[in-house]
């Protein structure tokens, strides 16, 4: 069986209100296999950037881990202590950001800004991790790395910025790069130079990638295993190809259906009606039922994950039935 | 010459330099950021011609500039005939009752202090319509026309969606019933569902109302859906532009060709070949010498380097910017010059 680097179970993340608990990541569990990219892709709201943030202990202020745990290797992140999360991060799991711009410190040059992560976690002197740099440099495909390693941030285009966020995060060799809509910032033609970049880098060092996007097209390119989000829940989880092909959950589908395909003509794209509903005001049962052309009275009741015959995952009543028989044949 | 009569909007060499000041004092020009350096395009009426480029191409300038929203610094814009770059200020602003623009960030774009009825109806008051209930009636119009609510109407634009809000601006724009509107990448901030409700809405309303639209954006797919022709800009200049079938199935103009093929797949398994551009944009203040393209270009030749290609149709419904179809590239090919 292919090694699981990173687990999460039952992740619950959220905010307090007057004592309240509010969940913005509802009760969440997947797994990582090594070398594999897994998607988690999803509209605004739906939970994506803070299970992601919450799988490098980085929740912004007041929210927090409600409940649920998450394994990479025999760590678990439940019993983390800040200093225990500072010896994990850019170590063992690495993130990249959305927006190179603003995630790149001004004041320090990049050689700086890639040393001080590997002088973090390796005894290592000054010289090896200027070196280290440089290399790191030569890896993501930075033109004259070593003019670059003494340059500032606002130096640089923002291919060239998100080639060193790649740089600075794969400095220690993590098992697990997390990359949280890496390429929405981006140019198209800049998109296509880093997500090459990152499939070369990952077939070189067999990493494993949780790549969190809203775009599908970023999807079909890059991952192996999607799960699809909405409302901070999972509401599909399978392999990419029948994501494509044989998509299920109505909510999948709406979304596949309203992309604007470029091979084919419509006058009108189809859409789904309604908007999000918002945490602390979640409809009872399934959270897609307001806005389901399917939805029926099961609705009223919150579906769990429903295994189909292909092996992916649905969090809807449609496929209940065919789950029974598969169970009987 | 039927098609001439058709003509609603014809931009000539149109050019936006904005200077960059430097010196002690910050007031000696050293150089100018060519942002839009010398376009040329016809929109017919009625159809949807979209401006399609990568962040810093100029489609958003050229955009504000034919609305005088920035004072072109060179070219004529004629609108039905007149030369909208001559018009004075209080002209052009009684002439934007036929030319609206709807802008991206629907957050940014709408006072958060009004209400929606009374950012709807602020157009109708700078045009001068005094009667308070020929406002009303228009308000109500609009506000339908758009699918928002009554009762909605006396909300602050907080309380709605991004999706509600771009609705907003919609309405804003076709209260004073113009013939053109400006679209600047007016669905880049919604979610896929979202957006094709509001993509949906605007055929609708053209439909409806007959209206043309310029649809600038950096998104390929929404542009191949939503345009009937399409122009390709890269660096301040246009370098291709043609109906949009033509243009998918077969770009003529080498950056067109990279750009279409950097789109990502819809499927999975339909991987494509991918033409990878190496570097990036130079800067527009000190663009390169001739093509400006030539760097990055595959298929660059000598004359590429000195000789700055102009738009040229090629084929009916198709014109480009690249030596490779001009007489003086392809003698250059003929002398058996490195391609």
């Amino acid at each position: 069986m292919v090694q699981r680097v990173l687990e999460v179970d039952k992740l619950k993340v959220g905010i307090k209100d007057d004592g309240e608990k509010i969940a913005i990541v509802n009760g969440i569990s997947f797994y990582l296999h090594k070398g594999e990219t897994l998607g988690i892709v999803g509209e605004s709201g739906c939970g994506k950037s803070m299970t992601s943030l919450s799988l490098m202990g980085l929740l912004p202020p007041g929210v927090e881990r409600h409940d649920g745990d998450v394994r990479l290797g025999d760590l678990h992140f439940k019993d983390f202590s800040k200093k225990d999360w500072r010896k994990i991060r850019g170590k063992k799991i690495s993130m990249i950001f959305q927006e190179p711009m603003s995630s790149l410190n001004p004041v320090y040059t990049i050689g700086e800004q890639i040393m001080e992560m590997v002088l973090s976690h390796e005894k290592v002197s000054k010289k090896a991790a200027r070196a280290r740099a440089l290399e790191m440099l030569k890896l993501v495909g930075i033109p004259r790395p070593e003019h670059v390693l003494d340059e500032y941030p606002y130096q640089l285009s923002g291919g060239m910025r998100q080639r060193v966020m790649i740089a600075i995060a794969l400095s220690c060799n993590p098992e697990v790069l997390i990359a949280d809509e890496p390429t929405t910032a981006l140019d198209v033609t800049i998109q296509a130079q880093i997500l090459e970049l990152m499939k070369d880098i990952q077939n070189q060092l067999d990493m494993s990638i949780v790549l969190i996007t809203h775009d599908l097209g970023v999807v079909a390119e890059m991952c192996d295993r999607v799960i699809v989000m909405y409302a901070g829940e999972i509401v599909e989880e399978s392999l990419v190809v029948e994501l494509f092909d044989n998509p299920k959950h109505p909510y999948t589908r709406g979304l596949i259906a309203s992309l604007p395909d470029v091979d084919e003509q419509k006058e009108y794209l189809s859409s789904i009606p309604g908007v999000v509903p918002a945490p602390g005001n979640m409809p009872a049962g399934c959270r897609f039922a307001p806005r389901c052309t399917l939805a029926h009275e099961r609705c009223n009741e919150t579906p769990p994950l429903f295994e189909t015959e292909s092996g992916s995952q649905v969090k809807c009543w449609l496929f209940e039935e065919k789950k029974s028989e598969v169970v009987a044949t | 010459m039927t098609e001439e009569q058709n003509v609603l909007l014809k931009v000539e060499n149109l050019k936006k330099h904005f200077p960059v000041k430097g010196g002690i004092f910050g007031n000696k020009t050293l150089q100018h950021v060519k942002a839009v350096d010398g376009v040329s395009f016809e929109v017919m009426e009625g159809e949807t011609f979209g401006i399609v480029g990568e962040s810093g191409c100029g489609k958003s300038t050229t955009g504000r500039t034919i609305l005088r929203l920035l004072e072109p610094t060179e070219g004529n814009i004629y609108f039905q005939g007149r030369n909208l770059a001559e018009l004075n200020n209080s002209e052009m602003r009684t002439l934007r009752k036929d030319i609206q623009i709807v802008f991206q960030d629907p957050f940014a774009s709408l006072n958060p202090r009004m209400r929606v009825r009374d950012i709807i109806e602020e157009p109708l008051i700078n045009f001068g319509v005094a009667d308070r209930k020929e406002r009303e009636r228009r308000l109500l119009e609009v506000a339908d026309q758009v699918g928002l609510t009554p009762a909605q109407l006396t909300r602050f634009p907080h309380e709605f969606s991004g999706g509600q809000r771009q609705r907003i601006g919609i309405a804003r724009a076709l209260i004073s019933k113009p013939k053109l509107i400006i679209a600047d990448e007016p669905v880049s901030a919604l979610d896929v569902s979202i957006q094709s409700q509001v993509l949906n809405l605007m055929r609708d309303l053209q439909k409806e109302l007959g209206l043309t639209y310029i649809f600038i954006s950096h998104d390929l797919s929404v542009v191949k859906h939503f345009c009937d022709r399409i122009g390709v800009m890269y660096l301040g200049k246009m370098v291709e532009i043609a109906e949009k079938n033509r243009l998918y199935d077969k770009p003529m103009h080498p950056y067109a060709e990279a750009l279409l093929s950097a789109l990502p797949s819809p499927h999975p398994l339909k991987k494509k070949k991918r033409i990878i551009l190496k570097g990036d944009v130079p800067s527009p203040s000190n663009p390169p010498s001739g093509c400006t393209f030539h760097p990055r270009c595959a298929s660059c030749m000598d004359v590429c380097t000195t000789d700055q290609p102009t738009l040229q149709a090629v084929e009916d419904q198709h014109a480009v910017s690249c030596h490779l179809y001009t007489e003086a590239g392809k003698k250059s090919v003929a002398a058996g010059e490195p391609v």
